[in-house]
């Protein structure tokens, strides 16, 4: 059965002034996947999921989301999304409860309807201890989770969720990773973006690596490492001999064998596929170690763009700017 | 639409009330303004003829209940002369029924630029909600919590001396007076407050509009003891009409044609939600 388009993102793009944050950038999201925006702060990711979900409008370009324009159908859209931020919107002078219900009110329901639903969506964010306390007592963990009550209340068929997980520890990152993984079991589909590879590497049917307001590579988790020339084999051996002797037998039939810290490296389109040569080209050989190192998408990310996922985390001038704005009020 | 606006005021008020110290603290302004200006500045004491009498000289003592009699006399009128009446603290507290509630009409413009910036105003925009609900729950809530106040300031003041002499209906249409000022002004600042980002920014545009037009105005002190410039300025004042229509209702007192007053207040308040209501709107489609 081919894949049912979702999300049909044409040419979007967006300014600040001379900035161009999102490029003309085009792609499709399938019905029912988890679909990834991979890419280092300032990359255009939150700015993407920022237009896809009408809280923004496009300078240019257009999305259909389950067919409505997110440029023309704007309420059409809003009824069938639910969406996480990366910055924290529930509000905090309300209790969990209230704000799960307040969301299920905006979104037409009414009276008891209403407040089951809230209910449920507390039950499963797992949540019924703090219902009833303000959320400004939440704890870092809880208050992600309430986000995520407050934006699958309704039932979204498409749920946006950016950065989910970031400054969360690991307890709590994989409890949202759980989450996650329920929302697309009950057929939902999850747009996330993420600047973790293992984020999005565990998590994604698909993903998107974003660089610059581009998307530089689009395809599985295991498409895109294939691209980077495959897997890596580290063999150790016996002796500083055997490894002159191994690297030469081995030449012969891989052309990307190097030493490196008295282990050889074999570069290998795929483990799977060379083993069995090589083990044959071994086995001669005193090998003491052998271990296969599958391609990650921190190394597809470096090798497409030349800089790595991280090196921009240091200073975000955005984010400061933020950060400064917060300390002044 | 409607249930919409129910539920984003329900929001505002559940807010509100869960907030402590807000009902304390909202009150002691017009309180303290109430004791210090309306209480203490007695200006029937500081003309009183008996402790005038009290210092006459003994030869005139005989002379002293006549005296007294026209001094009182004159006392009064110079009251009546200066304010209308001889009843300063009623007509302080009439005043301040129009400031109070021009004053806390600017709340929900800061809530506003506060609720952009924790992020609770984008969760709002995230839902099928017609923005225009945004905007008027604001309004509705807003209008609420004013009345709320305005009943317990009028409840004081009539404890403290306050001596309306009002029908029912001027009753309710000083409250209308009073709401049309405010909702023309909560949607001012509304607007303000969708297209400022700094509360800083919002508190110095706040004190640049609400104490000018609160001292170009009757609402502490008669039109006539203003400069004739600061008159002219009043001309254009909502509060100047508000206060005209409220004394006159509740005091029988007005400076400027009734109906006259009712058609500037009602234009001007119009004028002021329109504005509010696109500078609103602009941004809470698109920002
Ligand atoms: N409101 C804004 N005004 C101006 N520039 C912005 C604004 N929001 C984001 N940017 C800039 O646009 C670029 C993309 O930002 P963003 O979409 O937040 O990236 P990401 O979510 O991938 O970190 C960054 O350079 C950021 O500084
Ligand atoms: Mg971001």
């Amino acid at each position: 059965m081919p894949a049912q388009v979702s999300i049909d993102v044409r040419g979007l793009t967006k300014r600040y002034g001379r900035l161009l944050a999102v490029d003309h950038i085009s792609f499709q999201v399938y019905r029912g996947e988890v679909f990834s925006l991979l890419g280092p702060n300032g990359a255009g990711k939150t700015t993407t999921v920022s237009m896809l979900s009408t809280l923004r409008m496009p300078t240019e370009g257009d999305a259909l989301v389950e067919g409505y324009s997110i440029v023309r159908d704007r309420t059409a859209v809003r009824r069938i999304i639910g969406v996480v931020p990366q910055d924290l919107t529930a509000d905090d002078e309300l209790t969990g409860f209230d704000n799960v219900l307040l969301m299920a009110r905006l979104h037409g329901y009414r009276g008891k309807e209403a407040e089951e639903r809230a209910k449920e969506a507390i039950r499963f964010m797992e949540l019924e201890d703090a219902a009833n306390r303000r959320v400004m007592y939440y704890s870092g963990g809880m208050r992600r989770r309430l986000e995520i009550a407050m934006s699958v209340v309704h039932d979204p068929q498409v749920v946006f969720l950016d950065e989910p997980t970031v400054g969360l520890d690991v307890q709590s990152r994989r409890h949202i990773w759980d989450l996650i993984r329920r929302l697309k079991k009950v057929g939902v589909t999850v747009v996330l973006t993420t600047h973790y590879m293992e984020e999005a590497d565990e998590l994604s049917d698909r993903v998107a690596i974003m660089d610059h307001g581009h998307i530089v590579a689009l395809g599985s988790p295991d498409e895109l490492k294939s691209r980077i020339k495959g897997d890596r084999i580290y063999l150790k051996l016996g002796s500083p001999d055997e490894v002159r002797r191994a690297l030469e037998a081995i030449s012969v039939e891989f052309k990307d064998v190097s030493e490196v810290d008295g282990q050889l490296v074999v570069k290998v389109p795929s483990s799977a596929d060379a083993m069995p040569q090589l083990i044959k080209l071994l086995s001669s050989f005193d090998v003491r170690e052998l271990r296969v190192v599958r391609p990650n998408l921190e190394e597809v990310f470096l090798e497409l763009t030349g800089h790595g996922l991280r090196d921009e985390e240091s200073f975000d001038t955005f984010k400061f700017r933020r950060l400064m704005g917060a300390m002044r009020s | 639409m409607i249930y919409e606006v129910w539920v984003l005021t329900w929001r505002e008020l559940k807010k509100w009330w869960g907030r402590r110290g807000v009902f304390i603290v909202s009150l002691v302004t017009p309180l303290a303004w109430l004791g210090l200006f309306g209480k203490s500045i007695n200006f029937t004491k500081i003309f009183s003829p008996s402790t005038f009498a009290l210092s006459l000289p003994p030869q005139l003592q005989p002379y002293a209940p006549y005296i007294q009699k026209v001094m009182e006399n004159a006392s009064q009128t110079a009251l009546v002369k200066l304010f209308g009446t001889t009843d300063y603290f009623s007509f302080l507290t009439t005043g301040m029924l129009v400031v109070f509630a021009f004053f806390q009409s600017a709340f929900g413009g800061v809530n506003i630029v506060f609720e952009k910036r924790l992020g609770s105003m984008n969760r709002l925009r995230m839902t099928p909600a017609p923005r225009f609900s945004i905007f008027l729950a604001k309004i509705v809530g807003t209008l609420i919590r004013i009345f709320f106040y305005e009943t317990v300031l009028l409840v004081i003041a009539l404890a403290l001396g306050f001596k309306p002499d009002v029908t029912l209906l001027g009753f309710i249409l000083s409250g209308v007076a009073i709401a049309l000022l405010a909702i023309g002004f909560i949607s001012l600042f509304e607007g303000i407050g969708f297209n400022v980002d700094n509360q800083e920014i919002m508190f110095s545009i706040l004190n640049l509009i609400n104490l000018p037009l609160m001292f170009a105005s009757p609402v502490l002190f008669p039109l006539k003891q203003m400069p004739d410039w600061l008159q002219e300025v009043a001309k254009f004042n909502p509060l100047t009409y508000t206060a005209d229509i409220v004394r006159y209702n509740m005091l029988g007192l007005h400076t400027v044609n009734y109906v006259e007053a009712w058609a500037i207040l009602v234009g001007i308040s119009a004028v002021l939600t329109i504005i509010g209501a696109w500078a609103s709107l602009r941004v809470l489609e698109n920002y």
